[in-house]
């Protein structure tokens, strides 16, 4: 994923220990509506003074619901701010083990077949979206390894989320900062047949493709298509949303199979195609095709948005470049 | 490295050069002008890490070699040099 070098993304965590500590412990003691009531209050002080997480959002809520005004706008946000929130708590409850959910999975005999198949692993795409975490968990009856493609940063919120802790679990990190470290700790654990999670909808100061995504053009990394199409390996889209209460759906019926079919045999001329160095004819044919692939998975987070809108936890403007 | 040696690791690194150009789709270089020890990444070949996945892949299925140390990753992939002397060392009898 060649870097852009003068975007460094820094995002803001949100919540404290203190906040953790008392959701936890109104969960604990009152159950799980008790704590969702907390977050209206919570949610409110989040959309007032934390200015940063509602401009994010209003980046995605301005064209999954274009039109609206500010007021309106804004209780969009804040009713997606409250939808995340319960998640955050099933999340904590479900991996506790405090609390059961009734998980559905689809396309979950398909991925068996694809595996059965194949003796290489496979890239599981994630998104912002639903509450993938919730969905990692279910992924433990293929009996493979997941390894999470996440910054250092982010590890230990993600590892209390999914309660890994010892270096035996099933699910361990990859850090995308490692660069050709991180780029051969991921084939390697492709060609043992592992799965490697990406998250598709955040480049991470990466370089990323502008592909049509709620109206507009966004623009989202293509490492996991690039990796797939090099590995041969399958791109399975995984996709979560919360049906009701306590009840979740895992799809992971969208799988692509990514190769470059049309990487043309002939000199590239010496022009600077999006920066640094010359990009001739050949290397923008295969971006273009990774851009196609980009594009297909847009139009699966396009569905799911348009099915689930206050599931899509964006809180990043992906539309700017 | 005695002559024997030396002459294998040319040959490693004539393959390799070739390997990278058409791996790459690097048309318009010809596979003499990469230098042995010219870098591959950022400055020099300008290589990035989209072109590395296909390297490590290139490295599994012309010579049967996985990189397992990760922390040597950066010094096997820094030229075509070194890259072809990693291939000698580790390749399988």
């Amino acid at each position: 994923m060649p870097e852009n070098k003068g975007e460094k993304i820094v995002v803001k965590k949100r919540g404290n220990a203190l906040g953790f500590w008392f959701f936890r412990g109104v969960f604990r003691i009152f159950g799980l509506r008790a704590a969702y009531s907390f977050l209206y209050l919570v949610c409110l002080h989040y959309l007032l003074f934390d200015r940063q997480a509602t401009q994010g959002a209003l980046a995605y809520i301005k064209r999954r619901f274009p039109g609206k005004n500010f007021l309106s706008a804004r209780l969009q946000v804040y009713r997606l701010f409250i939808s995340q929130g319960q998640q955050l708590i099933d999340r904590y409850a479900a991996v506790s083990g405090h609390a059961a959910f009734d998980v559905q999975v689809v396309g979950m005999e398909q991925l068996d077949e694809l595996l059965r198949q194949r003796s290489g692993g496979f890239i599981l795409l994630t998104a912002h979206v639903g509450n993938w975490q919730i969905a990692l968990t279910t992924l433990k009856n293929l009996n493979r390894k997941v390894h999470l493609v996440m910054r250092p940063e982010d590890n230990p919120a993600v590892e209390r989320s999914l309660n890994i802790s010892r270096p035996d679990d099933f699910i361990r990190v990859i850090s995308p900062e490692a660069e050709l470290d991180g780029v051969i700790q991921i084939m390697n654990a492709l060609k043992a047949g592992d799965i490697v999670s990406i998250m598709g909808d955040r480049k991470y100061g990466f370089d990323g493709l502008a592909v049509d995504f709620l109206g507009d053009k966004a623009y989202l990394p293509y490492g996991a298509f690039t990796i797939a199409a090099a590995a041969d390996c399958p791109v399975v889209v995984l996709l979560t949303s919360r049906l009701a209460y306590k009840k979740y759906l895992v799809d992971v019926r969208n799988v692509f199979n990514p190769r470059y079919q049309n990487v043309p045999r002939h000199p590239r001329p010496d022009v600077s195609a999006d920066g640094n160095r010359p990009v001739g004819p050949a290397r923008v044919s295969k971006r273009e095709e990774l851009r196609g692939f980009v594009q297909a998975f847009a139009v699966v987070l396009d569905k799911y948005t348009q099915e689930y809108p206050y599931q899509c936890f964006l809180f990043s403007d992906i539309w700017k470049k | 490295m005695d002559e024997m040696q030396e002459k294998e690791l040319a040959a490693i690194r004539k393959k390799l050069k070739e390997l990278l150009v058409t791996s790459l789709s690097l048309e318009d270089i010809k596979p003499e002008e990469i230098k042995d020890d010219e870098i591959l990444f950022g400055e020099g070949l300008g290589l990035d890490s989209l072109d590395a996945v296909e390297i490590v892949v290139l490295l599994q299925r012309n010579f049967d070699l996985d990189v397992k140390n990760m922390n040597e990753g950066k010094k096997i992939f820094y030229s075509v040099d070194t890259l072809a002397r990693y291939i000698l060392e580790n390749k399988k009898k």
